[in-house]
């Protein structure tokens, strides 16, 4: 659009990311104006699923994780050979969601993003009925091809938006074989995003 | 009994399932016939779900009973009430079945890389080349092992030929892994070389191209970057090289070729995963390739596979114009994505590489294409971000069997297109 963006028009579906099942489908317009400011989304989406059936699928997710007797710890999920504990798997569904905010939030025009790995997961348990998790998640970012590393700090309660915070950094910048994750300014800013759209 | 056990646990965990979690097994030590009388009716409790490993026989002589969780209670409540000695064997039978899993899968592995080896795994670099000995010795007459060069930490690379005889017949290039992390494509290639090998003299598509033409495959394109993934970092990309003046390793040997070497579609960043190196070819493993395909002179197509995304590409990357015969690769794209998708249903996208998934410049088939290989291809195998590049090895051979037809359509019509 001439002194202003440009602008597209999206139509598409959506899947269940466990199942693969349709999930329903979308219609969005998305301007990325020239002043590089962040876009301006419109999105109305149809759900196949009904919100009973999505609270229920949410509780019992939630369920699942409240009911481990010690907090969940885990590492490289999946593993190099693509493999998934069955126990962790519910850890990586959330890893997914919370790290789509960080995608929604990083991705530019020309900038996208999909979840790598999740390097590791640390439960905090808390005294209220949240949960809370502490992950390092690795994004691979097209089409630069870098794997960016994310601390990424989720806290949940269905029927509560997720509350992300997170600080991500170029695996690459001037580390070489596993000689720790401190990048150069460790005084990062945590960036917070709840669910607003 | 037991084998029985494991085996119904080892094909319920592949199918996903847990069926044993909070399982427990009971030693039980009947002191009389009467409680030995109790122990046969309580087996006989069909809800109950009870399997005993070790039949109660005569008092003093253990009876071994597996309880599903959900019957623990009762059975233990019987036992004491009816004051029957017991002791707990086994705390958590799926605990103990998901380690002898675990070593059983190890140990197959090593007993697989020398007699029957595993399509449906990742290997490491040794048991790939091992493997490659194995081919050759299998089909003495069909397919040798050449060496084209050696890797930037002197690692061999190897090439495996197919021929039937003639002399410099007209050929086709195959490459897999030459960005590492990619490891679906190595066992892809793998898997492949050993279907050409097989399907020679019983496929008539495979056999009509092998008797006319040679087939060159490169299964392990960038060694040093895959011997990097399997000890230090499993999302490494690059070659292995040392940038002078910088402390980054590597140089993106997917950019690294003299074809629109040094534009927007590369960096000049050594730290960065595209960084084209300090001049085109400077990569060993790059010039090897090179230097084969210019000596060999007769090369008629380059397919070099990559992942993930799920596309099929053709040339150009580093620059919009079309390609002059874009129309004739368009179709051939079509058809193989089409063939592709009816095996599983895997949905590809194709086109040229810039229109189609972003603009590279120095890309191993754009410098194919403009140096006479009129059928140059780029394939990026599944998924498409789901699990990217870790994809489990469960669907290796699936995506080997969708991706076959397609190839065997790229070298059916390189067979048919004589140049």
């Amino acid at each position: 659009i001439p002194d202003s963006g440009h602008k597209y028009y999206l139509q598409f579906t959506t899947e269940d990311y466990k199942s693969g099942e349709n999930a329903g489908s979308c219609l969005a317009t998305v301007l990325y104006p020239n002043t590089k400011s962040p876009p301006v989304v419109n999105i109305k989406c149809m759900h196949t699923k009904d919100q009973k059936q999505i609270q229920e699928d949410d509780n019992r997710l939630y369920q699942k994780i409240r009911h481990q007797t010690k907090p969940i710890i885990g590492n490289n999920i999946p593993d190099s050979y693509g493999n998934i504990e069955p126990a962790l798997e519910p850890v990586w569904a959330l890893a997914v969601a919370g790290s789509s905010y960080i995608m929604w939030e990083k991705s530019t025009e020309n900038l996208g993003y999909f979840m790598a790995q999740v390097k590791s997961v640390k439960q905090w348990i808390r005294k209220d009925d949240f949960i809370e998790f502490d992950y390092t998640v690795l994004l691979h970012e097209i089409p630069t091809q870098e794997i960016l590393s994310c601390h990424m700090r989720l806290t949940w309660l269905p029927g509560h938006p997720l509350k992300v915070k997170y600080f991500c950094a170029s695996e690459n910048q001037g580390l070489e074989d596993g000689s720790g994750m401190e990048s150069g300014s460790a005084a990062g800013i945590l960036h917070e995003k709840g669910a607003n759209f | 009994m037991k084998i029985l056990l494991v085996f119904a646990a080892l094909v319920a965990a592949a199918c996903g399932e847990q069926l044993f979690v909070g399982d427990q097994v009971l030693r039980i030590t009947a002191s009389n016939e009467e409680q030995i009388a109790l122990l046969r009716v309580l087996g006989e409790q069909v809800e109950l779900q009870l399997d005993f490993w070790r039949h109660p026989t005569s008092p003093g002589h253990p009876t071994d009973l597996r309880v599903p969780f959900p019957s623990l209670q009762a059975v233990k409540i019987f036992l004491e009430s009816n004051s029957i000695s017991y002791s707990i064997m086994i705390e958590d039978v799926q605990e103990l079945l998901d380690e002898e899993k675990k070593s059983m899968m190890t140990s197959r592995r090593i007993e697989r890389s020398t007699s029957m080896f595993d399509f449906a795994s990742y290997h490491t670099i040794d048991e790939i080349y091992d493997w490659m000995d194995m081919l050759v010795d299998d089909h003495p007459s069909l397919v040798s092992k050449i060496q084209i060069g050696q890797s930037y930490e002197n690692r061999p690379l190897y090439v495996l030929k197919f021929s039937t005889g003639g002399s410099n017949r007209p050929a086709i290039w195959l490459d897999t892994g030459i960005h590492s992390r990619e490891w679906i494509t190595q066992a892809i290639g793998i898997w492949t070389t050993n279907k050409i090998a097989k399907e020679y003299g019983r496929d008539p598509s495979v056999t009509a191209i092998l008797d006319s033409m040679d087939i060159f495959f490169e299964i392990v394109t960038n060694p040093d970057g895959y011997a990097f993934t399997h000890s230090s970092n499993r999302m490494w990309r690059k070659t292995r090289s040392i940038n002078a003046g910088s402390h980054c390793i590597g140089v993106d040997p997917n950019r690294n070729w003299d074809a629109g070497f040094g534009g927007y579609g590369s960096s000049s960043n050594p730290c960065s995963e595209t960084y084209r190196g300090p001049y085109a070819h400077s990569e060993r493993e790059v010039k090897a390739i090179v230097d084969f395909i210019r000596g060999h002179g007769n090369v008629k197509s380059v397919i070099s596979i990559h992942s993930y995304s799920q596309m099929l590409l053709f040339p150009y990357g580093y620059k919009t114009a079309p390609a002059p015969n874009h129309q004739e690769l368009n179709e051939l794209a079509k058809k193989a994505v089409s063939d592709l998708a009816a095996v599983y249903g895997t949905k590809y996208t194709y086109g040229s590489t810039i229109d189609t998934i972003y603009m590279a410049d120095g890309t191993t088939i754009d410098w194919a294409y403009d140096n006479g290989v009129k059928y140059s291809f780029t394939f990026e195998l599944r998924d498409t971000g789901h699990y990217g590049f870790l994809l489990p090895s469960s669907q290796i051979i699936p995506t080997a069997t969708e991706t076959w037809p397609a190839l065997l359509d790229i070298m059916v019509h390189v067979l048919e297109h004589p140049y």
